[in-house]
């Protein structure tokens, strides 16, 4: 019996150091609800922000310093993927975060948890990017999730976010519902030795022809579970609510971060686990990825709400992600995801910060809000513009490199139909955010400019410099996203 | 890395939007320093240019200038810049016309200059990029670039209709280029395949050419037609031209000078450099369709000029008509209609500026732009008058004056590849006479009422910006030739890439007509068949089935046989 509980003991500090960064979050985090929340008093509650962002940058250098490997019988794995995503994860929080201190200096209680149940989530988004067994990528989405929805409601006294919060838990519930049912499914089809992605892939090789439908349930499970959490149609429709009610930073967050874990755990699932039975997933998720661009970027266009245009055209840039993960080569399709991903949270983090800017004047919400920007706050508009304009993929604006890179791999795989879609319909996008772009310049504003504070000023000069230089460090890039490798 | 040279050019075309960032730092009630420093930046870009006319080795058809770094290893993506003879002239035209757009902009813009003029020199330099470029991908960077400025020059500074118009050109024309976009990608990764390089060289995809020859009927048809969109909607080809007369009506007269003489011309030039090199085979299964689609342009931009009530609109639809015309010249595939049609680029750049320009001025006096409206203008407006002549005269092809030239090349390089065709053209352009000169009558002639007669006619600035044009327009009108000898080189390589054995074929045409000649002559003075002899022996090594001219009647025979 101790040798037993002394080998568990070896096993567990032998792979602690793999979940550093998550460990030192979980602790920081439940510290700062107690006894943290009595070191500033709620006059001084903005001082929340600075500390979270202290420890986010610890939380990046730690990632960057975690040693690679297998763990915890094999639930956890730490390698390049793992690394790569935690990173954007890292980066997502960060802007969130930095983007928060005005909409919490506003309310009157204290905010601390606030930030606690971002760096939660975060936690649970370092365990998904290296999920590695489909027991652990169920409980860290589910870390993961919770957290927002008690985020996204936060607003409590607000009915538009406790709806999003409400719908989004509820669909969250299910989706979540659905894909523990594929999880059981595939374990029995696995003859209930396994749910290790690794060993998943060789058992559903192995297993017989009458189970075909079995695994082929599973599988179809798996992805819309999978779909529900990156907001992927026809599993979309919480995510236009959820953004709009949700308060804007929290829209940020659900933009960026869960969205990186998510494509994470999809690449690595699809790319590992199910790689061996491409046949049947690769035409439905070609059809969601297809479905999504279409669907996402034409239903932009008629947005009269920005956060709803900005949650729209978030569901056909998954669409676009997708491509990657259909890939072939699961490798390189990581690669061209992570870059991407990398690339449209600088850029959707710089666009939401001059919405929320907007905000702070009560305004924002409307695209009509973005009137006259143009002659109000030249540079700000600016910025604006040219955030839009790298959503919507013209170069040389960073965003044309990431879309360039990833169509090109997903020609390259095959999937000409699909890629000219993406094209297609990412020409169709130009004309909403150009809508946006019409409102800021050709109107006539109304009303006075008002300050901006200091965060969200670095963060859009930040951006906006990284999006409009980016595409000439295109081989800096090209070489971080080759460090992103599945073990 | 870059030579000196390659350096100056690069400077040239960069200098725009680098004096555009030292204007952005002028503050914004400063309007007379936007229009003298933007006119003094693209001044100087036109006097750095203009030494790579005299400097251009005409004997050459290779890319001169050349220069890349090594942009994005890891892709085969190069910054490479250079030129051959057909990019310098678009080059040197579009330096040339940099100045005048903004010269006539002084009084026509009267808000937001500081934004005008910075948006003005951004497009100059997404412009000349274009046509230095020697990389794809840098190729479509420049291209897709272009289209910012140009959609907020319509925009802010446009007509009533202007954001409509504005959307049109931006949608239509991105629309077409990612088409295009996946058709490059394509060729890439079939490059790959074969060659085990990933290049995006332009060098490199036109020696893609054999690869894609052998590819299936579909592959190459799939791939010509996205190419062919992407450009057509550029130039713009009946049925892809519904943007222009938004574009042009809406535009503010820079915007449409701009549009008309440099903008269209990416969309021809894309067909010279890129369709017609890297896809001989497929345009060629094609080439009824194409020739097709620019004969229905030609008559029906004419016709629908025709009808115009409003003279800026008139002006546009005569745009498709006369790069109808060009298209009909380059897809001659033979040395006079690609020289032809690239000359009438230049000439259509001249002539077209020149008629908005005028449009521009009669605008700015009367905000109308209604034929209607108008009358007797050149009893108040003399110099006017006699401006606006010359530039419907050049536009409509009068001899002496530019557009004849190209006019009379073209038809004659496509009556040699498709008679009834140049048989149709001929009628558009006798369309194209009769609806200008029925617009300058109108405008220009008859009574003259209250208003039109208080019209001031041309002050010093718009001379001077009118002044090049018309000198332009006499002096390629009279003496061609340099301009001529510039294309020759590349315009050789082009055929040669588009069929192979052609200049060869056709100087063992010539030689074999002159042996004939020679030869019957010899019947009556044997004396010159010795001077044949020599010609056909020539002929023969060339390479091309034709045993040697053997003297008398052998010959006449093969000599009609290639025609």
């Amino acid at each position: 019996m101790t040798g037993f509980s002394q080998g568990l003991l070896d096993a567990l500090l032998r792979d602690t150091h793999l979940i550093l960064p998550q460990l030192f979050l979980m602790t920081v985090a439940t510290l700062m609800l107690w006894p943290g929340d009595l070191m500033f008093s709620r006059a001084e509650k903005h001082k929340w922000a600075p500390i979270t962002l202290l420890v986010l940058a610890i939380t990046a250098v730690l990632v960057t310093r975690t040693t690679e490997g297998e763990g915890f019988s094999r639930m956890f794995r730490m390698d390049g993927l793992t690394r790569g995503f935690q990173m954007l994860c890292v980066l997502g929080c960060a802007g969130a975060v930095a983007l928060s201190v005005r909409l919490l200096d506003s309310l009157k209680q204290q905010t601390v948890e606030y930030y606690a149940l971002i760096l939660f989530s975060l936690s649970g988004m370092l365990f998904l990017c290296g999920a590695s067994d489909l027991i652990s990528i169920y409980f860290s989405v589910e870390l993961m999730a919770i957290c927002i929805y008690i985020l996204v409601a936060y607003l409590r006294d607000r009915a538009t976010s406790v709806e999003a919060g409400m719908k989004y838990f509820l669909l969250g519930a299910f989706s979540s519902g659905i894909l523990v049912y594929g999880i059981s499914l595939l374990y029995g089809a696995a003859g209930g030795t396994t749910t290790n992605l690794a060993d998943l892939n060789q058992a559903l090789a192995l297993a017989p022809k009458s189970s075909s439908l079995l695994v082929f349930s599973g599988v179809l499970m798996v992805l819309v579970g999978m779909g529900f959490k990156v907001a992927a149609v026809p599993f979309h429709m919480w995510s236009p609510d959820a953004y709009e009610g949700a308060p804007t930073p929290i829209t940020t967050l659900m933009a960026t971060a869960p969205k990186a874990a998510g494509l994470a755990a999809i690449l690595r699932v699809f790319g590992t686990g199910f790689h061996g039975v491409s046949s049947d997933w690769v035409l439905p998720l070609s059809y969601i990825a297809g479905a999504s661009m279409i669907l996402g970027n034409i239903a932009a266009v008629n947005q009269q709400s920005m956060k709803r245009l900005l949650a729209y055209s978030s569901i056909a840039h998954v669409g676009y992600m997708l491509l990657g993960v259909l890939s072939g080569d699961p490798q390189a399709g990581a690669q061209a995801v992570w870059l991407y991903m990398a690339i449209y949270i600088v850029m959707n983090t710089g666009a939401f910060a001059v919405v929320i800017y907007l905000q702070g004047q009560g305004e924002g919400e409307r695209i009509e809000d973005f009137k006259g920007l143009g002659r109000k706050r030249p540079v700000l508009a600016f910025a604006m513009m040219v955030f839009l304009l790298s959503l919507a993929g013209i170069p040389p604006l960073v965003g044309f490199f990431g879309k360039f890179y990833l169509f090109k791999l997903a020609i390259e795989q095959g999937y000409v139909t699909l890629t000219v879609l993406a094209l297609l319909t990412s020409a169709v996008s130009a004309y909403y955010y150009l809508g946006v772009v019409s409102q800021m310049y050709f109107r006539e504003p109304e009303g006075e400019a008002i300050p901006m504070g200091a965060a969200s000023v670095f963060i859009v000069t930040l951006a906006c410099i990284l999006v409009l230089v980016g595409t000439a460090f295109g081989p800096w890039l090209l070489d971080w996203a080759g460090k992103i490798f599945l073990a | 890395m870059f030579t000196a040279n390659t350096t100056l050019m690069l400077v040239a075309t960069f200098l725009p939007v680098l004096g555009a960032l030292v204007l952005l730092l002028v503050p914004k009630d400063q309007r007379r320093v936007f229009e003298i420093g933007s006119l003094l930046i693209m001044i100087a870009s036109l006097l750095l240019s203009l030494p790579f006319w005299f400097g251009y080795d005409r004997a050459s058809d290779a890319v001169q200038w050349a220069g890349a770094w090594n942009w994005i290893p890891a892709l085969g993506v190069k910054f490479s810049v250079g030129m051959d003879g057909i990019s310098l002239l678009l080059w040197l035209l579009t330096t040339f016309i940099g100045p005048i757009a903004i010269a006539c902009s002084f009084s026509a813009i009267l808000e937001r200059h500081k934004e005008y003029y910075i948006w003005m020199l951004v497009l100059q330099t997404a412009m000349l990029g274009v046509f230095i470029t020697q990389d794809m991908f840098l190729f479509y960077l420049f291209w897709e670039v272009m289209l910012v400025p140009m959609y907020f020059l319509i925009a802010i500074w446009g007509g009533p209709q202007k954001l409509y118009a504005a959307i049109k050109l931006f949608l239509y024309t991105l629309a077409g280029s990612v088409l295009m976009l996946v058709a490059l990608l394509a060729i890439y990764f079939l490059q790959h395949q074969t060659t085990g390089v990933y290049d995006f060289s332009l060098a490199s995809f036109q020696a893609m050419a054999p690869v894609i020859a052998q590819q299936s009927k579909s592959y190459q048809t799939l791939m010509a037609l996205a190419f062919f969109v992407g450009f057509a909607i550029k130039v713009p080809m009946f049925p892809f031209h519904t943007w222009l007369p938004d574009a042009h009506v809406q535009a503010p007269t820079a915007g449409s000078v701009i549009l008309a003489a440099i903008l269209l011309k990416m969309g021809t030039y894309g067909f010279v450099r890129f369709l017609l090199p890297i896809m001989p085979t497929a345009t060629k299964e094609l080439l009824p369709w194409f020739i097709g689609l620019s004969l229905i342009g030609i008559i029906y931009g004419a016709l629908v000029a025709m009808i115009q009530k409003d003279m800026k609109k008139l002006v546009a639809y005569s745009s498709v008509s006369h790069l109808g015309l060009c298209m009909l010249g380059l897809f001659a595939l033979n040395p006079y209609g690609i020289k032809g049609g690239l000359f009438q680029m230049i000439n259509h750049g001249i002539s077209t500026s020149g008629l908005f320009l005028a449009v521009g001025i009669v605008y700015e006096r009367r905000h109308t732009r209604m034929i209607a409206d108008f009358g007797g203008l050149s009893k108040s407006m003399p110099i006017f008058a006699t401006i606006f002549m010359i530039m419907t005269m050049s536009s409509i092809g009068l001899p002496l004056l530019n557009g004849f030239i190209g006019e009379g090349v073209i038809l004659m390089g496509s009556f040699q590849a498709f008679p009834w065709a140049a048989v149709v053209a001929t009628l558009g352009i006798i369309l194209g006479a009769a609806y200008m000169l029925w617009m300058f009558q109108r405008v220009m002639f008859g009574p003259i009422t209250e208003v039109n007669e208080k019209m001031e006619d041309l002050n010093l600035r718009e001379i001077l910006y009118f002044a090049p044009l018309v000198v332009a327009a006499f002096w390629i009108g009279l003496y061609p030739g340099p301009i001529m000898a510039v294309m020759d080189a590349p315009v050789r390589k082009l055929v040669e890439q588009v069929t192979p054995g052609f200049h060869a074929a056709q100087d063992l045409a010539v030689k074999q007509a002159i042996a004939a000649k020679l030869g019957m002559q010899g019947m009556a003075a044997p004396a010159a068949h010795h001077d044949a002899a020599p010609a056909g022996h020539e002929a023969a090594p060339a390479g091309h089935a034709a045993p040697h001219a053997e003297p008398a009647h052998g010959a006449p025979a093969q000599g009609g046989g290639h025609q």
